[in-house]
């Protein structure tokens, strides 16, 4: 996928200032309007990284609350999609470290359960077992290669949103398709 | 093994597979949203200055007065037992780092939860991403197993990556997003608390 997604989002700049400038003074309609601008974008971000209709439902409703409570603020420093999606990010990750660490608990658990009732899940085709090493990467890599490879997001829209170098973001994705690549080797051979 | 062509192509194929979201219900989002934002009493009034000074002070006395413990000259009852103790103590490497790391972590947290404070932010994010880097490396590092602290350590990189990416003069907004985040999860608190625990060896 090619292109910037924020840019797809954006819209053009002296309207998204008007409305960002109405909308920090308490006007609803500019308010609603710069979300339905952006929300679909980031209920779709959110939604890819973490899986579950009702927390994308909660994060996006979290990162458009905090947003509009922090316009007045809002300087143009950045646009305000980057700020935006700057604002998904922190908020789906800071969200998702606490929903793991309870997971992980539970976890021990499942496995358990797996091992008595001999149960593990069967070999999964291709599709799901790329799914399943998507997952399975670490934090940092997976948020880079699902904003770029799936997502369509630039490495210069990574960094800013990350707060990491374009560089980074390009190690990161590359470090997570070699770890694809490992992980569906014996997917693909057996095809 | 599978190529960068064909891996491609699977990674096209999970645009459209992986994870499909749902149709955004935007309405019902937004009804939640409005409440929230703009209502008159969406947030209480944040302590006044005095107050958020009085805490910065009385952090910075508190992190003295444990940091000092841990250093101290050894004469203290635990003593032997950190000594028989090849990883733990204060001669371990690891935790002297992290003594340190959340020392100053805290006071730069604290910091910039005070209002007044002047500090250029050129040095504060500079401060940030020095401690941004020893926190990463401690997070590398395969001594550190204790799941506490690894959150903790975790927690600190997010914040500490936000600090550290703020430009001259100070974003205002981002400042407010990263305050609300160390009082939502109660992270200057949980620092002190892990200095002190470090300090009677609990990590």
């Amino acid at each position: 996928m090619t292109g910037s997604a924020i840019a797809v989002a954006a819209g053009t700049g002296d309207d998204e200032r008007s409305l960002i400038a109405r909308a920090a003074d308490g006007d609803r309609g500019a308010a609603r309007a710069l979300y339905d601008r952006h929300a679909a974008r980031v209920h779709r971000l959110t939604f890819r990284l973490c899986g579950d209709a009702d927390m994308a439902e909660d994060l996006t409703q979290d990162v458009f609350v905090q947003v509009f409570r922090g316009l007045k603020s809002f300087r143009g420093e950045s646009s305000f999609s980057t700020w935006l999606h700057r604002v998904a990010l922190t908020t789906a990750l800071n969200s998702m470290r606490k929903v793991r660490r309870l997971r992980e608990r539970e976890t021990a658990l499942d496995d358990a359960r797996d091992v008595i009732d001999g149960t593990a899940a069967a070999d999964p085709d291709l599709r799901a077992a790329l799914a399943g090493a998507i997952d399975a990467l670490p934090e940092g890599l997976r948020v880079a290669l699902v904003m770029h490879a799936i997502e369509g997001y630039t490495h210069t829209e990574i960094g800013e949103a990350l707060g990491i170098a374009e560089g980074t973001s390009k190690s990161r994705v590359f470090d997570a398709r070699a770890l694809l690549r490992e992980a569906l080797a014996n997917h693909w051979e057996a095809r | 093994m599978i190529d960068d062509r064909q891996l491609d192509q699977l990674l096209n194929d999970a645009a459209r597979s992986y994870r499909v979201p749902p149709a955004a219900p935007l309405d019902s989002m937004w009804a939640g949203i409005e409440r929230e934002a703009f209502a008159e009493s969406a947030r209480p009034h944040r302590a006044v200055r005095w107050t958020l000074l009085s805490a910065a002070a009385a952090a910075v006395l508190l992190l003295g007065v444990a940091v000092g413990r841990y250093t101290a000259p050894i004469d203290r009852p635990h003593e032997a037992s950190i000594a028989t103790s090849p990883m733990t103590g204060a001669n371990d490497p690891y935790q002297r780092t992290t003594v340190e790391l959340l020392g100053r972590t805290a006071v730069l947290l604290t910091g910039l939860r005070t209002p007044s404070a002047s500090k250029p932010n050129a040095e504060l994010s500079a401060q940030a991403g020095q401690l941004l880097t020893t926190t990463r490396r401690l997070l590398d590092s395969p001594v550190g197993t204790d799941p506490r602290m690894r959150d903790l350590l975790q927690d600190l990189e997010l914040v500490l990556a936000q600090v550290a990416r703020l430009q001259s003069p100070r974003q205002r907004a981002d400042i407010a997003l990263i305050t609300n985040a160390l009082e939502e999860r109660d992270l200057v608190p949980r620092v002190r608390s892990a200095v002190a625990d470090l300090a009677t060896n609990e990590y």
